[in-house]
């Protein structure tokens, strides 16, 4: 399952999302500004609120967009 | 296996102002136009909150003036891809070669619309610190900041800006300049009425602490010599920019500043155009990129009608 944790007003989540779209990823997508649980669950996470975090199966994960790492961790 | 080969009349580097506006105009020309972008569509102004000396937009948020102006040029048949890195240019060729991570494209013409990149704070434990307190992007990261104390670094229309939008969150937050504000006095005045906010002029970082995270700041305030500690969470830098022009530097004779073009957009190598905040010019501003962007894709079209007769002129 691959989720990407992001904020209502972010270009770079954006581009995230749209990359993902492009490479016909499916993903679930958690705002942390609406959701106190997506917050807590990002924070543990990464020890931070950094937006675009995308994720798979909720233990390795890529900050911000980094085709590379995506491609690495997506197996794109 | 080898990277695909197109041609392409107009390949535009850079999708914000200049850049986009250029893929409209050659787009309506009925060029085969493809605009490559590293980083996020709108470059700077994708992460203002309010412009507001738009003409004809009262006020207006990055992302929408952005949004409109891209669906615009896809509109008229312009290709925008922002996830081909650019590997290397050579605009001295004939066709001029752009070698992406995944393609291989010919152009007529090349027009350079790059922008400029935040400059980086000048510590050397600045980079300690990215992502753990000092942050580049108010829009993405300003919402870490509810009811924190938050410091502001930069004098300009960006900096003031970016204050006037963080104090929606933050509980206190600092101005820092190292000298007095440049920015437009509707912002200054905006930021300087908001109880939230005190301005520090004439007052520099000098040291940034934390264990692990940034926890406070040492600042210099020049016109005392006097040296005090402010205990901030999370600082936003907002210090000026720096030409995107590495990729070009080499074939365009760059020594570390803008590309050099007159108001007709025109570099130094025939068939290839400098616009927006990448050419040297005295005022750069979103309705000077879009002017830029007009120009280099009309004199565009003037270069390729000159190309298929046999005779380019520049």
């Amino acid at each position: 399952m691959v989720k990407v944790y992001s904020i209502t007003q972010c270009p770079w989540c954006d581009k995230v999302k749209k990359y993902l779209k492009s490479k016909n990823v499916a993903f679930e997508e958690h705002n942390i500004e609406e959701n106190e649980a997506d917050r807590e669950a990002c924070y543990k996470l990464t020890g931070d609120l950094v937006v675009p975090i995308t994720t798979v199966n909720d233990k390795d994960y890529v900050l911000s967009f980094d085709k590379e790492k995506l491609d690495a961790m997506l197996g794109l | 296996m080898d990277k695909p080969r197109t041609h392409k009349n107009v390949v535009i580097i850079g999708a914000g102002m200049a850049g986009l506006t250029a893929a409209l105009y050659a787009g309506r020309m009925n060029f085969s136009v493809l605009v490559l972008e590293n980083g996020i569509v709108g470059g700077q102004i994708a992460n203002a909150t309010g412009i507001e000396n738009y003409p004809g937009f009262t006020k207006v948020s990055g992302s929408e003036l952005i949004g409109n102006l891209q669906a615009q040029a896809e509109n008229f048949g312009a290709v925008i891809d922002e996830f081909d890195p650019i590997q290397k240019v050579r605009l001295n060729a004939t066709p001029k070669i752009i070698e992406t991570d995944e393609n291989i494209y010919e152009a007529d013409v090349v027009i350079i619309a790059t922008g400029m990149t935040r400059r980086r704070l000048p510590l050397a434990e600045s980079g300690k610190y990215e992502n753990k307190g000092v942050h580049y992007c108010e829009l993405c990261d300003g919402h870490m900041y509810q009811d924190k104390t938050i410091a502001v670094v930069g004098g300009g229309n960006a900096a003031v800006d970016a204050a006037n939008f963080l104090t929606k969150y933050a509980k206190r937050l600092y101005l820092i300049h190292r000298s007095q504000l440049r920015a437009d006095e509707v912002s200054r005045q905006r930021l300087k009425e908001n109880d939230k906010a005190e301005i520090l002029l004439d007052t520099e970082i000098e040291a940034l602490h934390g264990d692990g995270r940034l926890e406070s700041i040492d600042v210099l305030n020049k016109a005392t010599g006097e040296t005090s500690t402010l205990s901030v969470d999370g600082i936003f830098v907002n210090i000026g920019v720096e030409p995107n022009t590495a990729l070009f530097a080499e074939e365009l004779g760059i020594g570390g500043g803008r590309i050099l073009a007159g108001e007709d957009c025109r570099t130094k190598i025939p068939g290839v155009f400098a616009a927006g905040d990448i050419r040297e010019k005295e005022i750069r501003q979103l309705t000077t990129a879009a002017s830029d962007g007009t120009t280099a894709a009309l004199l565009a079209e003037k270069y390729i009608n000159g190309l298929k007769g046999g005779n380019p002129s520049w």
